[in-house]
């Protein structure tokens, strides 16, 4: 059985991997982000959730296709909580795909100030050889 | 059928920079003034005592600590908690155990001590009461939340920073009246407006402060209430709410759905509209926060908010005056105090007790409290009626 790898989304440090979430990561070091699909009841959710939150049934990792949204909202980080504080100011925005469904994550490549609507593409980042995130581009 | 019950006694500390000052010391500091009033311990059946994040202070089993300190060890007591609404989510606690005939007296307790940390770990601490494994890793900040639905509000209404500025003025303006108050002082609207950036679009004057402070109420079964004071303030109305615990799956920014269902339920139970408020104390965390309180209550439509702001309707000689203590913003919060304070406030103020004279609001009949836990997580809204 392959060793585990040690892999953290973003700037987190959380230690409490599932195997549920450690599949997800694996799957972001490999570029892909997944959702979840409750085998029950088909609700999707991203990002994934291991339980459906409408009849608590298991849910099954997919991957998630969609890679054009929309920008929801915004906020420009500029004093950021202590463990983040070297890398301020940053960008984080909701992004909204077609689906409907959101994601929360940096602009990385912002070169004006972002305005609701614009257009955001979904993209990858390999911080360093254990963070890893998705992220927004415009 | 429930018991009715009122607020008969409260009490409360300076809000600040407290390093003269610990949890305990901040406690015992506002029970005094209740104590004086003849509510010594041995006429309290239980208490609830309550902070929001032991983290602060790195006290556990804290409620023990207060109860200890305050002299009510031999009497039950618990500790309520849900972040920033601590406070009248132990005053809920309490006013189910007064109702349903568990108690007759209580005391509902609310404190924080923040500032024995630095800012940065103080917005460490509160930034992980966002999800830890899907916002936590971007460093979405307490002011992050709601700057995100700041930059949500100002593009789906074309509203300026101009109208969040003018809010500050005003929690300024009535702050420095308040002699409790964290930071007293009247703030310009240039000033407020280009403040540095804290999380864009909100400055420095968007936000509340980090805050050390207690507050305390005395709740009283209606049999009861006369042993205490001849000017109660009823319950008259109780409404609570959630909302998606991340931020991204609200179905709207410029609402928060929990605040809209506690208000809702809240009138209902009173049998009272946002049309039969004398004042209201509203969770203004953030600038923008007491602009979509404004809508959520149901005091202006949706949308309406800025030009409630821009007719300066919120003053205290305005059609509905709002936070006229200061509010977070000025009076500052001390996150499981702020639900008592405003409480403690809406009493004051239906006494005539107002602390300075200058911003006492005329013949309150009825006031509303709306607090607001994190992004919208918890929402405790109260309808006090006065009772003299």
């Amino acid at each position: 059985m392959a060793e585990k790898k040690e892999l953290y989304l973003g700037y987190s440090t959380d230690k409490a991997i599932t195997p549920f979430y450690q599949e997800f990561l694996e799957a972001l070091d490999q570029d892909k982000l997944m959702k979840s699909v409750c085998t029950q009841c088909s609700t999707e959710f991203l990002p994934p959730r291991q339980h459906c939150q409408k009849c608590l049934s298991e849910c099954k990792l997919e991957e998630f296709t969609e890679r054009e949204a929309k920008l929801h909202s915004f906020v420009i980080v500029e004093f950021a909580p202590e463990s983040l504080s070297s890398k301020a100011p940053y960008v984080v925005a909701i992004g909204e795909f077609p689906s409907g469904r959101r994601l929360t994550a940096h602009i990385t490549n912002l070169m004006s100030m972002p305005e609701v609507g614009m257009p955001l593409k979904l993209g990858f980042e390999h911080i360093d050889d254990k963070k890893l995130s998705y992220k927004w581009l415009v | 059928m429930a018991r009715k019950v009122a607020v008969v006694a409260g009490g409360h500390s300076k809000f600040g920079k407290r390093y003269d000052a610990t949890m305990r010391e901040l406690c015992a500091e506002a029970y005094k003034p209740i104590y004086d009033e003849g509510i010594t311990q041995d006429k309290i059946d239980a208490s609830v005592l309550s902070y929001a994040a032991s983290q602060f202070t790195g006290q556990g089993a804290g409620s023990a600590l207060i109860a200890d300190y305050i002299g009510l060890h031999e009497k039950p007591h618990l500790r309520v908690e849900s972040a920033c609404t601590t406070g009248t989510a132990s005053l809920r606690a309490a006013w189910g155990m007064v109702a349903a005939g568990l108690y007759d007296v209580m005391l509902v307790l609310g404190v924080e001590q923040m500032n024995r940390v630095s800012s940065a770990t103080a917005t460490e601490y509160m930034s992980q009461a966002g999800d830890m494994r899907w916002e936590y890793p971007f460093g979405i900040s307490f002011p992050a939340f709601y700057a995100l639905m700041a930059s949500k509000y100002m593009a789906e209404y074309n509203m300026s920073h101009d109208t969040l500025a003018q809010i500050s003025v005003k929690s300024h303006h009535y702050g420095a009246q308040n002699p409790k108050a964290h930071l007293p002082k009247e703030v310009s609207f240039e000033e407020a407006n280009n403040a540095v950036p804290i999380c864009r679009p909100l400055n420095l004057y968007d936000c509340s402060l980090i805050t050390d402070g207690a507050a305390a109420v005395v709740i009283a079964a209606e049999d009861r209430v006369k042993e205490f004071t001849d000017r109660p303030m009823w319950i008259r109305g109780i409404g609570a709410g959630a909302s998606e615990m991340m931020i991204q799956d609200r179905p709207s920014l410029t609402s928060i759905p929990g605040a809209k269902r506690a208000s809702k339920a809240a009138f209902e139970m009173a049998g009272l509209g946002p049309e039969d408020m004398n004042m209201v104390q509203v969770h203004d965390c953030f600038t923008i926060a007491e602009l979509i309180a404004y809508e959520d209550i149901g005091i202006v439509e949706p949308g309406k908010g800025p030009e409630f702001v821009e007719n300066k309707e919120m003053y205290h000689d305005g059609r509905m005056p709002v936070n006229i203590d200061g509010g977070l913003k000025s009076k500052g919060h001390p996150l499981g105090a702020t639900g008592i304070s405003m409480t403690y406030e809406i009493m004051k103020q239906m006494r005539g007790e107002a602390e300075n004279q200058s911003r006492q609001i005329k013949d309150v009949k009825y006031g509303l409290a709306h607090n607001v836990g994190q992004s919208g997580q918890f929402v405790n809204v109260f309808i006090f009626e006065r009772g003299f």
